[in-house]
């Protein structure tokens, strides 16, 4: 009887817990789960798997655990009860071993579609965009007038060389920084992703989308196209040091006509800025004979 | 190994075997300190352990607290903490990641594995295969010294310069490997890898003392499939630990050269961050089965004994764990789709990590079988096992989103992968844990340990447990990153803080649910019910010999003429065969 009691006493006090919080409040606007909307096109192709696997999970789970329950109750003990003596069945085994090496096989394979189609090769057309991550914030470079990134050398991260660009490309010399991620709306976006320190990660919960950024790589498979405007957060999901939690930047999808405006005012105010260094330049090398900081050691207490 | 077991082998210089039953004075040091008694050994374990769990349990409030009230001062104890972990009292975000990376790694290395593994393992395995002691009964007493030593390192790791690591339990490189990147905590992440080390060492030396003991000292007529499951699962964990263990050490050992020596095996300039993660990982998974299957074993074990009934399939839980042994070893990429691995080379691992699906599926259908048509009593310890193949199922399921690799480029990372493996270590490991203790407890101390007590605690960690980790599913796909000092900084994350509020409350009911059984523990060691040698009515051979066993465990090795889960067997009168006794006649055993 106590223990009856107590479960009552457990459970009450359980939903009086529960009921203290304001959980509700928030009715986000989502589709699954309190997920925030997907705003890519990728993104909806995987929440469309995610359905899928959340239903097939959620089907086991009901039956089996109904099954488990019913017989909990029914096979409780009871006085005269008797167990019924069974070795198992070898029958049994095998239909269960069958059924769920199937069904895994089915959704790897339509798991493993889905993965290569999403890190197909980028289209042509892609706005490219270099986002180099680093302790504890983000860098984005986009390619100037010429259309084209200038090349980079994972190893030439300096202060001088934020992007790790190499001297010998003239496409690097009109790219210009950014940093917010700015991208046009149903257009693709190609990502090089990054690191001049640690491990961190390109995480954006509604695009659907985390790839780590390694450190003395250049990681080249990730793109997608938004299917929305509005402003996202992109996010490090990396533990990268005591700065990790706050390692954000701003995404902002804007029209397309809006991106094209952003790109020519950003153009336009490289080549003012690149006008101005190199007057500066002239002035210090005729003043200042060995300069050695275009060759920055590489060892890696040289942080940034 | 399916003829017949080889003997007793005495061991030379230990006493069991000339003393038989006779407990010969001892002093207090030689009785509970530097014991060679497997008993005891596995009680030291256990009392560690348990240690351990209260420290892991509190840095895990820590981590709750902060993730509610981000910014404010911890109450109570705020005070108290160390400066490289708050200032006045409020989390520093360092000193946040070292909360959550400590967590981790106590309640790995220093909980889990040496309750499951250490405790129950060198106390249940001589007892269950009819032997006397271990095969190495020094080298007992060294693992788990060596294991109290890693202990000891990884605690002082938060009083050094600079405090503990910081940088998570998997310590990815080169934000581990490297002193300019990690806030000054080169020294705490030295002493992790230390401790990892020793630990490590601690684990290779039970492992291969469970392997010999198991292989050379069963009892006549304890075949290999006479085993109770439990040291079947024991079995396969010792050789997934010799086998996965060493490259965590390697791994370790690395990381303390580039920390300390200046080579570069995880820089990004002449080594390879991702070596890190394949080496730790290697490790990580079966890591991951490790602490799964003693619980697993543990859990087959008292399912029938409050089922009355026979294990069902029990040739074919044997080899699901087998399964489970030999593709825990392949399965290690399923961590590392997003982490730059080759993209081809994560689909083959996805594929992988579904089949080892299969074994696990097995098992959970087995033990369905098994209270199917039984007659069941709820005690306590019958309540956590069949709460363990619940929650394990809830842990399994989620597993199957991470690894579908697109799913994974959504929740990896997130709260949803927390969610994933408190489920399985938790509501897994933990309860499987808490059910042997409730199980063995008699066994141990002679004593009961109180029922009502046990059933309040069990409904309030069966409640709490839940309120605290299935919502963080939501939070994960709701897009909150782990690992993260303050959730608030987030626009998508601020909507969702009243239910981080919510967890950790609940989760404070979790923490305070555990002195409920600490009190219960201590309590009926001198109140409970006497228990006598088997109260369970149960067929094992540790229920043959008195509660608390003596030195050398039995007066004369036992003879085993039965499988271990012969419970109402027809045309017998009492309803259970003990391993040791003939069938009498007319009993119709199921020949299998």
């Amino acid at each position: 009887m106590t223990y009856r009691l107590a479960k009552l006493v457990f459970f009450s006090a359980a939903i009086l817990f529960a009921a203290g919080f304001d959980v509700a409040a928030e009715v986000r606007e989502s589709n699954l789960y309190w997920a925030p909307e997907a705003a890519t096109v990728g993104a909806k192709k995987i929440d469309t798997l995610l359905n899928f696997i959340f239903y097939l999970t959620a089907t086991v789970f009901v039956l089996t655990q109904s099954v488990y329950i019913y017989y909990l109750v029914k096979y409780r003990r009871r006085p005269g009860s008797k167990a019924y003596y069974s070795h198992g069945n070898n029958k049994l085994e095998i239909i269960w071993t069958a059924i769920p090496t199937a069904i895994f096989l089915g959704l790897v394979i339509y798991s493993n579609r889905l993965w290569a189609e999403l890190h197909s090769p980028a289209p042509e057309d892609s706005v490219k965009v270099d986002v180099v991550s680093y302790q504890f914030g983000w860098d984005m470079r986009y390619a100037g007038a010429d259309g084209r990134l200038g090349e980079v050398d994972v190893h030439s991260y300096s202060v001088d060389n934020k992007f790790g660009l190499v001297p010998d490309d003239a496409a690097g010399d009109d790219d210009f920084a950014s940093t917010e991620l700015v991208i046009p709306v149903n257009k693709p976006v190609h990502i090089y992703l990054h690191s001049r320190d640690v491990i961190h990660s390109f995480y954006v919960p509604q695009f659907r989308l985390y790839q780590a950024a390694v450190p003395g790589r250049t990681i080249a498979w990730v793109w997608f196209e938004p299917t929305r405007t509005g402003n996202f957060e992109l996010a490090c999901s990396q533990i990268c040091g005591s700065g990790h939690y706050n390692m954000k930047a701003p995404i902002r999808v804007v029209s397309q006509e809006e991106f094209a405006k952003w790109q020519a005012g950003k153009i336009a105010a490289k080549a003012e800025e690149a006008k101005a260094a190199a007057a500066a330049r002239a002035l210090r090398t005729s003043t200042a004979a060995s300069d050695p900081s275009g060759s920055a050691p590489r060892n890696k207490e040289n942080k940034l | 190994m399916s003829t017949s077991a080889t003997t007793f082998i005495p061991e030379p210089g230990h006493a069991a075997a000339e003393h038989g039953h006779h407990e010969h004075k001892q002093s207090f040091f030689s009785k509970y300190i530097w014991s060679l008694d497997h008993k005891m050994i596995g009680l030291q374990y256990l009392w560690t352990s348990f240690f351990f769990l209260l420290l892991g349990g509190l840095l895990a409030m820590g981590i709750r607290f902060q993730l509610a009230y981000p910014g404010m001062p911890v109450p109570l104890i705020g005070a108290l903490l160390p400066s490289t972990i708050a200032i006045d009292g409020v989390i520093l975000p360092g000193g946040y990641n070292m909360l959550f990376t400590m967590h981790a790694t106590v309640m790995v290395f220093l909980v889990v594995m040496p309750l499951l593994i250490g405790g129950f393992g060198n106390y249940l395995i001589p007892l269950k295969i009819g032997a006397g002691d271990m095969a190495f009964p020094t080298l007992n007493a060294m693992s788990y010294w060596l294991y109290v030593l890693s202990g000891i390192v990884i605690l002082a790791s938060f009083f050094v310069d600079g405090g503990a690591a910081q940088s998570g339990w998997t310590a990815y490189a080169p934000l581990s490997s490297t002193p300019a990147y990690m806030n000054n905590t080169a020294m705490g992440q030295s002493l992790w890898c230390v401790g990892l080390f020793i630990n490590g060492l601690s684990s290779i030396a039970g492992a291969t003392n469970y392997i010999t003991t198991i292989t050379n000292m069963r009892a006549p007529g304890m075949t290999m499939f006479r085993l109770p499951l439990s040291v079947w699962a024991l079995f396969l964990t010792a050789w997934l630990l010799i086998l996965a263990v060493p490259v965590l050490s390697a791994a370790a050992a690395m990381l303390f050269a580039d920390l300390n020596f200046g080579t570069t095996f995880f820089a990004a300039q002449g080594g390879q961050p991702l070596l890190w993660q394949h080496l730790f990982w290697f490790f990580g998974h079966p890591e991951v089965y490790i602490m799964i299957l003693p619980a697993m074993g543990l859990v087959s074990e008292i399912l029938p004994v409050f089922a009355r009934k026979p294990i069902f399939g029990y040739k074919a839980m044997v080899w699901a764990m087998v399964a489970i042994g030999f593709l825990g070893f392949i399965v290690w990429g399923h961590h590392m789709f997003v982490s730059g691995m080759n993209l081809t080379l994560g689909a083959a691992f996805s594929v992988s990590t579904m089949i080892i699906a299969v074994p696990s599926a097995i098992k959970t259908f087995n033990w369905m079988g098994t209270v199917w048509r039984g007659s069941i009593e709820f005690t306590t310890p019958m309540l956590f096992a069949l709460a363990f193949v619940s929650m394990f199922v809830i842990g399994g399921l989620s597993g199957i989103f991470m690894a579908s690799t697109p799913v994974d480029l959504f929740v990896h990372n997130s709260y949803f992968i927390v969610a994933h493996i408190h489920y399985v270590l938790f509501g897994g490991s933990l309860f499987g844990a808490f059910a042997a203790i409730y199980f063995w407890y008699p066994k141990m101390f002679g004593r009961m340990m109180n029922e009502t007590w046990g059933k309040i605690h069990f409904f309030a960690t069966f409640i709490f447990f839940n309120l605290t980790f299935f919502p963080m599913h939501n939070l994960g796909l709701g897009g909150m990153m782990r690992r993260i000092a303050d959730p608030t900084v987030y626009e998508h994350l601020r909507a969702l803080q009243p239910i981080n509020v919510f967890v950790s409350w609940a989760a404070f009911g979790m923490g305070l649910a555990t002195f409920i059984f600490l009190w219960n523990f201590i309590w009926s060691m001198r109140h409970g019910k006497v228990a006598g040698k088997n109260p369970w009515n149960a067929t094992t051979l540790e229920w043959t010999v008195p509660s608390p066993p003596g030195h050398g465990n039995f007066e004369k090795t036992p003879t085993v003429y039965n499988g271990p889960y012969e419970y109402s067997v027809p045309g017998m009168e009492k309803d259970f065969l003990p391993q040791d006794e003939k069938a009498p006649e007319g009993a119709r055993l199921e020949v299998h």
